[in-house]
């Protein structure tokens, strides 16, 4: 009973430090939804993109671990601003599922990109917390790494939460999300915001890869998964919501856990998404998303 | 520019002599391209029917009525399979496999599209994307039903006992495509096109009109669905062999990038979307590891050049030549 | 006049003859080169695999011509990318042969895409060498005349290896973390065998997909099942995360593993957690072997990518070894069933890498033969002779 017990919590843990994860790739893809409407489908491999960069300056420059993390997250905003002003702004005509699949073209780039610079090749990404130093509590074992990315996470996810609801940019970037023209007409400068908000939720992506490296090793397709995971966490948690995103990335992380362990590993992404599509039909907004309202 | 008198003129599909001449060269082009190319190209050329009908039915449901599928893969998958398992285990020759191929995947889609009736954007973007990746791993790992990731083979398509060899396929699929292709066509001009429409312009507003939401939209789904199963089910005999992982999450944004790139809401675009993305990594598979780099450039620039899409672009070039010198 | 006119005429027409029956010109054999092609997963979530394979059969060849070739001629490897997507490896097998015209189609990864082009292959007689798929598929198979495979199948190498962990180490209950594909499912299908030959139990079997990153809940279930061994049917990246992930549990089973880890990356991969593994190995490991060290030395040098993927570019040389040395025993004149004759000739035939190569006239089955090894500090080491299992095909 009390070992049941013990199992039961142990992948609830398990699943915490998973959705942790998911919870930070979930908050970049909302970032961006909330501003643009654009579903960003190269998140995960900007994010990719910047572990890499990480890993770059890690061995071959041999930065320091904080150094590079920041040159790391710095990189690949100023990719996600540029990409912006290079590409989305530009073609500002096309449609809504016409950015759609340009961010999958920018993905296929940034993959192509990712795999000519630093090969296929499985790599290590020096990390300053151990995977195999762990802490127990009973029977229950939590590694350090866990317990370090779960803790950076939140305080990103908190960072976060003040920057967009207590400062003067976040309140810049609520106006331009919800109603862009007017924001505009009150000259908030629609454009930087817009690129500020790519260069953010792509920082945000490098971040999750960063912490997610020394768990799941690096190559250039680490993100396939996760990504998927995290943009599932969004719709659940209610695609503009950043609250929304933590709580739906960290249930997810939980459901699949507890689903792997006790009804069926083979199955457990398909689980998953039922109890989603389930979740959606009685809440389309997703958890904590707004209630869906239109003018028709 | 002429005038449209009557409703019949307003009717006709092929119209004057330049319209009649572009159709039939396309047609003798079609007819003739067994002797023009080799058997490789015939190969792929028959992966661009399957591709064709696939995509049309794609823009059936997202371009025409504006509802989101990130699953398709899913469709083709249980249309594959269906035909399959039919022409293994039950022996039923080829016609009603894809027959029943395409109908199992239309059931798929009635089914899909309840959920899909309270669910818009990107909550249904992941509600069908789910679906697809639960087709995936029930294939995967339902061995009986599938046989799992060993493979499905399936008979050899033959015509009363007589094999046939690529340039017959060819034929095969190319009216196979051709005939969906017109029937999408007519589909989109009849009542239920335009129900379509309504829906994708504002399915609030197409119910106070007085069309039925619950209808049209699991009936795009469902004929949606039907294209992905035929075109499942074309791709199956087409390799002769079948394998969980032709259907993933990626073949899904695939199909889905098809027909933004060709153009969404228009059946030409489909065609041409299909054709350039069918053979365009087929032309780069010398590129090695430079592949992706090219093809996401090429789809970016497409797209951002032309953000109505191939066919949008040839829209824009016919308005200029009519217009001119104006 | 006219009978001179005549014997003009009829010496022509003999010449020409002559010509016509002198030069049957074997496709993509010309007097300077010989073509050669392959489909590889070089781009997408296997491109590891293909990248190295394909990168070690590039780098080999370039050695073999940079030295003059093969009795004059160079040999030409025509590499196309599938994304390993079954309709695009079709599409450049047809390509490969009825555009670029090879003279032979060499591997192929991966046994959806084996299974895809397996039907053209034999049908059109085309010389198709080491498919890299479990080689038990083609135990039975007809019309393989063409085919020649040197590469182990999973099912009996599943066997040999848990026989060997009951036998000599002593494991009483198995439980194996296998990927959910053909090659694991084979590999699952041997341990079942091993299993029941030596009276063991198999407590569980965990399956991965290939995309998975996060194997926590995989590493509890082995875990909870109680094994005492644990076997690894997984390609490097999993293969290290679930070894960490077990570490971390403070789960340590013996472990066992299928080849594919036999790569040194596993010691960067694994680290401390990659000691003390029993394995698998069908041509020497690196560091095991002054030849294959001194093969691997020569990739290097000529790709320095390859680096990164030290055992399948050497898996890339085995492939092709064999084809090379018939193409060398064929002699100056090739043909298709001249390269067969010869490829029938190799009897327990060492190459720089594979060894013990044996073909037959009704043998296609290269090599039936693995050893385990151990990884140690960082090493290898051998600790058994070969263990030969059953000729299939």
């Amino acid at each position: 009973m009390v070992q049941d017990m013990a199992l039961l919590v142990q992948y609830v843990v398990v699943g915490l430090a998973v959705g942790s994860l998911y919870a930070l790739v979930a908050l970049g893809i909302v970032l961006l939804y909330r501003t643009s409407r654009i579903l960003n489908f190269a998140h995960g491999d900007l994010a990719t993109f910047g572990t890499f960069i990480a890993f770059a300056l890690l061995t071959a420059w041999r930065w320091p671990f904080a150094a590079a993390s920041l040159g790391s997250l710095l990189t690949t905003a100023v990719v996600g601003a540029a990409f912006f002003f290079l590409v989305i702004r530009p073609a500002k005509e096309s449609t809504l599922l016409g950015k759609i699949v340009i961010t999958l073209g920018l993905a296929l780039v940034l993959q192509g990109a990712t795999v000519i610079l630093w090969g296929t090749g499985t790599k290590i990404l020096p990390f300053p917390l151990s995977d195999i130093k762990v802490y127990r509590l009973g029977q229950v074992v939590v590694s350090q790494i866990s317990v370090g990315s779960f803790a950076v996470g939140l305080a990103l996810m908190g960072a976060l939460y003040v920057l967009v609801q207590h400062t003067r940019v976040g309140l810049a970037m609520r106006a331009v999300s919800q109603d862009t023209v007017a924001a505009q007409v009150l000259g908030i400068p629609v454009k930087q915001i817009f690129a500020l908000t790519w260069g953010l939720a792509s920082a945000l992506g490098a971040a999750a890869g960063i912490l997610l490296a020394p768990a799941t090793l690096l190559d250039p397709y680490m993100m396939l998964d996760p990504f998927l995971k995290g943009f599932a966490a969004a719709v659940l948690g209610g695609i503009d919501s950043m609250p929304g995103a933590a709580v739906g990335g960290l249930l997810l992380g939980v459901l699949e856990a507890l689903f792997g362990g006790y009804v069926s590993v083979k199955f457990k992404t398909t689980l998953a998404f039922l109890i989603i599509i389930a979740v959606l039909v009685v809440r389309p907004e997703g958890l904590l998303g707004r209630e869906y309202k239109r003018r028709v | 520019m002429e005038l449209r008198q009557r409703y019949e003129e307003d009717l006709t599909l092929v119209r004057g002599v330049l319209g009649w001449s572009a159709l039939l060269a396309l047609l003798a082009f079609l007819a003739l391209l067994p002797v023009l190319a080799p058997g490789y190209f015939l190969y792929t050329a028959s992966l661009v029917a399957v591709h064709v009908v696939i995509a049309v039915g794609l823009n059936l449901l997202v371009g025409y009525t504006g509802q989101i599928s990130l699953g398709h893969a899913g469709f083709v998958a249980v249309g594959a399979y269906a035909a399959g398992v039919l022409a293994t285990r039950l022996h039923v020759p080829w016609p009603g496999a894809m027959l029943g191929g395409g109908i199992a995947a239309a059931f798929f889609g009635f089914l899909v599209g309840i959920p899909a009736l309270r669910l818009t954007g990107p909550y249904l973007t992941i509600a069908t994307l789910g679906f697809g990746i639960a087709v995936n791993q029930v294939l995967t790992n339902w061995e009986q039903l599938s046989g799992g990731r060993t493979g499905l083979f399936l008979p050899k398509l033959a015509i009363a006992g007589v094999r046939l060899r690529d340039h017959h396929i060819y034929y095969l699929f190319a009216g196979l495509a051709a005939a969906l292709v017109w029937i999408a066509t007519n589909l989109v001009r009849s009542h239920v096109g335009r129900a379509f429409v309504a829906i994708r312009d504002s399915d609030i507003a197409a119910e106070v009109m007085g069309v039925n939401l619950t209808v049209y939209k699991t009936l795009a789904f469902a004929v949606s669905a039907f294209y992905a199963g035929i075109g499942g089910a074309m791709l199956a005999y087409l390799l002769g062999y079948l394998e969980p992982q032709l259907f993933t999450l990626f073949e899904s944004i695939y199909y889905f990038s098809m027909i933004v790139i060709g153009g969404l809401g228009t059946i030409p675009g489909s065609i041409l979307g299909a054709i350039l993305l069918t053979i365009l990594p087929q032309q780069l598979a010398g590129l090695k590891q430079y592949l992706p780099l090219v093809y996401g450039a090429t789809i970016v620039l497409v797209m951002a050049v032309e953000p109505l899409g191939i066919y949008g672009r040839w829209l824009r070039i016919k308005l200029w030549f009519k217009t001119w010198p104006f | 006049m006219r009978l001179a006119r005549i014997g003009v005429i009829l010496s022509l027409l003999v010449l020409a003859a002559t010509a016509t029956v002198a030069q049957p010109q074997e496709r993509g054999v010309t007097d300077t080169e010989i073509v050669i092609g392959s489909s590889q997963p070089l781009s997408g979530p296997a491109a590891f695999w293909g990248q190295g394979v394909g990168g070690g059969m590039d780098a080999y060849l370039k050695v073999i011509n940079d030295q003059g070739g093969i009795n004059g001629r160079k040999i030409r490897l025509i590499l196309r990318d599938d994304g390993y997507l079954p309709p695009r490896a079709v599409a450049n097998v047809r390509e490969l042969v009825e555009r670029e015209r090879v003279f032979a189609i060499v591997s192929l990864i991966g046994s959806a895409n084996t299974f895809a082009v397996r039907d053209y292959v034999i049908e059109n007689q085309l010389l198709w060498i080491t498919p890299t798929a479990d080689a038990n598929m083609w135990a039975g198979f007809k019309d393989k005349k063409y085919l020649f495979v040197a590469y182990p199948g999973y099912v009996d190498e599943g066997r040999i290896l848990t026989v060997y962990g009951a036998r000599q180490m002593g494991a009483k209950s198995v439980a194996v973390f296998y990927q959910n594909d053909l090659y694991g499912q084979k590999g699952l299908v041997g341990v079942k065998r091993g299993v029941a030959e030596a009276r063991i139990k198999l407590a569980t079997a965990v399956s991965y997909e290939v995309t998975d990153r996060d194997v926590s809940a995989h590493a509890l279930k082995l875990r909870q099942s109680g094994a005492d061994t644990v076997i690894l049917y997984a390609l490097p990246t999993a293969g290290a995360l679930i070894v960490r992930e077990m570490a971390k549990i403070g789960y340590t089973p013996k472990l066992l593993s299928s080849f594919t880890l036999a790569d040194p990356i596993m010691f960067q991969l694994a680290g401390e957690a990659w000691n003390g593994v029993t394995l698998t190995a069908f041509f020497p490991v690196p560091g095991t072997d002054a030849k294959v060290d001194a093969m691997l030395e020569t990739l290097i040098k000529t790709n320095p990518q390859l680096r990164a993927s030290p055992f399948n570019a050497l898996a890339g040389v085995a492939f092709l070894e064999p084809f090379v040395e018939a193409l060398r025993r064929t002699g100056p004149n090739v043909t298709k069933d001249g390269v067969v004759r010869a490829f029938e000739s190799l009897r327990n035939w060492d190459g720089e890498v594979i060894r013990g190569v044996t073909f037959g006239a009704n043998r296609r089955q290269g090599i039936n033969r693995i050893y385990i090894v151990r990884s140690e500090g960082g090493q290898y080491k051998k600790l058994t002779d070969w263990i030969e299992y059953p000729v299939g095909f």
